[in-house]
């Protein structure tokens, strides 16, 4: 058996323990919520026998562990209960909001790993000297304003002001794109529309630029900060004694050792990114899963607030283990030291 | 950071090149909630829009004056209890199936065994088919409001709601929360409960529609300010919802945007806990009353000269409805009074401290609550601002211990009659809900509300809401901050004569939002 696969096998095991304790725990939040859900699922005119009978019928009358009982037996089944806000299959909406937020984080994930590392490798290239100074400001700037601050200021730029981007949706309401993957850049292209595969991209610019801003300033720092410190080492000096051609040391020699550090920090950046897209998908009308999941915690939706948690929590899973795998990949330590422990 | 730009300028042109002409005309307008689709469960503005033109009614509120007309009914006669009414027999519903009595009363049972929306107008009634095209209603007692009440009772092809049923959803509420099963003006084409209804011309309509009405309406929800603004600056977007800001709304209106009105059926009313101390006598709530700046309220949701999101309060009835002061009569802020009613309270201002709530979905509330603590600090009255998210404040309003001194509300008369607007609000056996926070208690108002369900005729009506009012002074268990009327900023491509001619105004609030009687400019 690969020292891969059981790091792979490993962390599956840890990520079913992670699910059920994450799925206890908001069980347990989301009725301490204040609210109650039946009476608010019902709406303001409902009278108290209507209220009494839903508590019933959702049992809401009964222990916390019965309650906790049903859900497990439900998501057993496939079935994660009727949503209360969009009166509709919890699994229904997930199935509909989260490919809009995964495209929408992909793109920000792509700009945040396209732009942040090239941009701190640059930054430790010319440590002390003008492009490393205006990475540093840069990605100051970045990291201090919270995307929804970004998505504004774009939007007032790049759409108010410069009219050159889109400001809300996914596509221009005339395209009828058939539902395949619900990732509109690849439904379009499935559909062999290319203009509308343009729209959907010029859609995504604005909405995953203010999404990524923060997480490319973390990553150009923290690529500087790693590639700096390896510079340092004695083995980079040797090469420079060698005269290789500095890119071929920066590429070859200082950056890989420099990445194994920061993809941790990117990786988790990159999930949590799930949930803090709210704020952008509020100011574009994006239709996705963090807007969703904001709209039903405010409602007290229990399905679907536990719905979205456990796909987020599963989203945040799935990286960790990819990234893992990817550190396990690129340092043959941690290869060896998980044979040696095995 | 050119090649960026450039990318982005080769974007912009590609979809400039390629984007598709409109075939058709689209009206694009947006509001804050989800729109509920299932008519039975409509309450809100949002699903009011959708009801309003996806479903027909057995009548219609009068365009710009009192009264009824009939609709999907040809005629009706009222016998003490009994209404009957003849249905029209040229109306199909969306499917293709005609309409019949049955519908009607198939109608009425699933608002009633699904209880939920505003189905508590219809209690105590019952529906039979008198023949193919004929139904009679029969109510427990005399409701003198009853017609105006259907118009919140859309009628569902019966026949294609039964077909999509099944034992476990009876009344094929899953269906209906996602296609249409009505006879309107518009189908429903697509429903994305979190981001956008799409609605299309019904061509079979059985009423002549405007030419220039929209082919394809597009209702979206949850828009941020930021993005109305921007969206209707670009011309991408059509009419703004009523919820924007008013400084949101001036500065469209200064960029040259129309504003559409609705008026009539609602106000802004700052609800006292009569059951609480200092609040349970009537002199400290006299007091507090007169001290509101009512000015300032007014200032405070103006847009510009000319329109404003309220107008002055004469007291508990908004100007125009039965029972409802002339407008001469404004509410003004009077200091010495409010003075002179403190001397009178019984509790001394030094040992109490008022909760002022705002629900925090409805960010005007808490410059009102701001205006009300430097108000009533005048007063020597101290007070703490709280900040309630809705479904908190429905749970709070629960129990008079846990309910807020004084929260705030608008409230609206969703038949257009003034029983839905009061009875709920002031009659003693509707205490603890969101429109009832004062649990006010008062065997005159209740005899004086159920006098004006009561009727028969106009005049007693008139009569017994008059003297409702004039009691609900005396008493002051709301301060009465304005009457209210929702602005729109809207594109100069839509006319709007339900929203911009007030005799064409309907008098229940979404109305106005009949797609079919708008016009397209471009």
């Amino acid at each position: 058996m690969s020292s891969v696969f059981r790091i792979l096998l490993r962390r599956l095991a840890i990520s079913v323990i992670v699910l059920i304790g994450v799925s206890m725990l908001i069980f347990a939040i989301a009725r301490i919520i204040p609210g109650d859900p039946a009476r608010i699922a019902l709406g303001p005119n409902a009278n108290a026998d209507q209220i009494a009978s839903l508590r019933t019928e959702m049992h809401l009358d009964e222990p916390i562990i019965a309650q906790y009982g049903y859900f497990v037996a439900d998501v057993m089944r496939g079935n994660l209960g009727q949503s209360l806000y969009t009166n509709r299959p919890v699994t229904v909406d997930i199935a509909e909001f989260l490919p809009a937020t995964l495209e929408l984080v992909i793109f920000a994930g792509i700009l945040m790993v396209g732009l942040g590392l090239p941009l701190g490798i640059l930054a430790a290239r010319h440590r002390g000297r003008w492009p490393d100074h205006l990475v540093r400001v840069g990605t100051l700037l970045t990291v201090s304003a919270p995307s929804f601050v970004w998505a504004v200021i774009l939007m007032l730029l790049f759409a108010f002001y410069l009219p050159l981007f889109p400001v809300a949706g996914r596509l221009t309401d005339s395209y009828e794109i058939a539902r395949v993957t619900g990732f509109l850049t690849v439904d379009t292209l499935l559909a062999g529309n290319f203009s509308a595969f343009v729209d959907a991209l010029h859609h995504l610019v604005l909405p995953s630029i203010a999404l990524a801003l923060s997480g490319i300033g973390q990553a150009a720092r923290l690529t500087r900060a790693n590639m700096i410190e390896t510079y340092d080492k004695p083995y980079i000096e040797m090469a420079q004694a060698f005269g290789f051609y500095p890119t071929r040391i920066a590429r070859r020699y200082a950056f890989k050792p420099s990445l194994i550090p920061s993809l941790t920090i990117i990786g988790l950046d990159f999930a949590a990114m799930l949930g803090n897209a709210f704020l952008v998908e509020a100011v574009f009308a994006w239709p996705g899963l963090s807007r969703y999941g904001v709209a039903v915690i405010l409602r007290k939706d229990l399905n679907a607030i536990m719905g979205t948690v456990l796909v987020i929590a599963l989203t945040f899973l799935v990286v960790n283990i990819l990234v893992d795998l990817l550190i396990a990949f690129l340092n043959p330590r941690i290869r060896h030291s998980t044979r040696a422990s095995s | 950071m050119n090649k960026s730009l450039i990318l982005a300028a080769a974007l912009t042109a590609a979809t400039a090149l390629t984007s598709p002409a409109f075939a058709q005309t689209v009206l694009r307008v947006d509001e804050v909630a989800v729109g509920e689709l299932d008519p039975a469960k409509a309450s809100d503005y949002a699903d009011s829009i959708l009801m309003f033109n996806v479903y027909d009614t057995l009548v219609l509120p009068r365009q710009g004056g009192p009264g009824y007309d009939p609709h999907l009914a040809g005629s009706w006669e009222a016998d003490g209890a009994n209404y009957t009414f003849t249905l029209r027999d040229d109306v199909t519903f969306q499917s293709g199936n005609p309409l019949r009595a049955a519908d009607v009363v198939y109608s009425l049972e699933r608002m009633q065994e699904i209880g939920q929306g505003l189905s508590h107008l219809f209690t105590g009634v019952t529906a039979e088919a008198v023949d193919e095209h004929t139904v009679r209603f029969t109510l427990d007692e005399p409701y003198a409001p009853f017609v105006a009440s259907l118009v919140r009772l859309p009628i569902v092809d019966q026949v294609l709601v039964a077909e999509n049923a099944t034992e476990d959803d009876p009344w094929a509420e899953g269906y209906l929360s996602g296609n249409a099963a009505g006879s309107g003006a518009y189908t429903v084409t697509s429903h994305n409960p979190q981001d956008v209804t799409v609605m299309a011309l019904n061509e079979g309509y059985f009423l002549p529609i405007n030419d220039a009405a929209p082919d394809q309406v597009r209702l979206r929800y949850s828009l941020e300010a930021a993005t109305v603004r921007t969206l209707l600056s670009q011309g991408e977007h059509d009419i703004a919802s009523q919820w924007l800001p008013p400084e949101v709304i001036r500065a469209l209106a200064a960029d040259g945007a129309q504003l559409f009105t609705e008026s009539g059926t609602g106000a802004f009313y700052v609800k006292m806990n009569t059951q609480r101390a200092p609040l349970d006598d009537v002199n400290c709530r006299l007091a507090l009353s007169h001290a509101f700046d009512y000015g300032t309220a007014l200032q405070m949701v103006a847009i510009n000269e000319e329109v404003s999101s309220g107008s002055a309060p004469t007291g508990a009835i908004p100007v125009g409805m039965y029972g409802s002061n002339p407008a001469e009569m404004a509410l003004e802020r009077d200091m010495d009074a409010a003075r002179a009613y403190l001397e009178a309270c019984p509790y001394d201002p030094a040992d109490f401290n008022l909760e002022i709530s705002w629900i925090a979905e409805v960010p005007l509330e808490e410059r009102f609550a701001l205006l009300m603590q430097a108000n009533f600090a005048e007063l020597g009255i101290s007070s703490s601002i709280e900040t309630l998210p809705w479904a908190l404040f429905t749970e709070r309003v629960a129990s008079p211990e846990n309910t807020p001194h004084i929260s705030q509300i608008f409230v609206n008369a969703v038949t257009g009659d003034p029983d839905t607007l009061l009875f709920g609000m002031y009659h003693s056996s509707t205490p603890g809900t969101w429109q009832s926070p004062e649990y006010l208690a008062d065997d005159q108002v209740d005899a004086a509300l159920e006098a004006g369900r009561r009727g028969p005729g106009e005049e007693d009506r008139e009569a017994a809401y008059a003297a409702l009012n004039e009691r609900l002074m005396e008493l002051a268990p709301t301060i009465y901050g304005y009457d209210r009327q929702s602005v729109f900023a809207a594109s100069d491509r839509v006319n709007a004569p339900a929203l911009s001619d007030p005799a064409m105004a309907f008098g229940v609030d979404g109305m106005g939002f009949s797609f079919r009687l708008m016009e397209m400019t471009e």
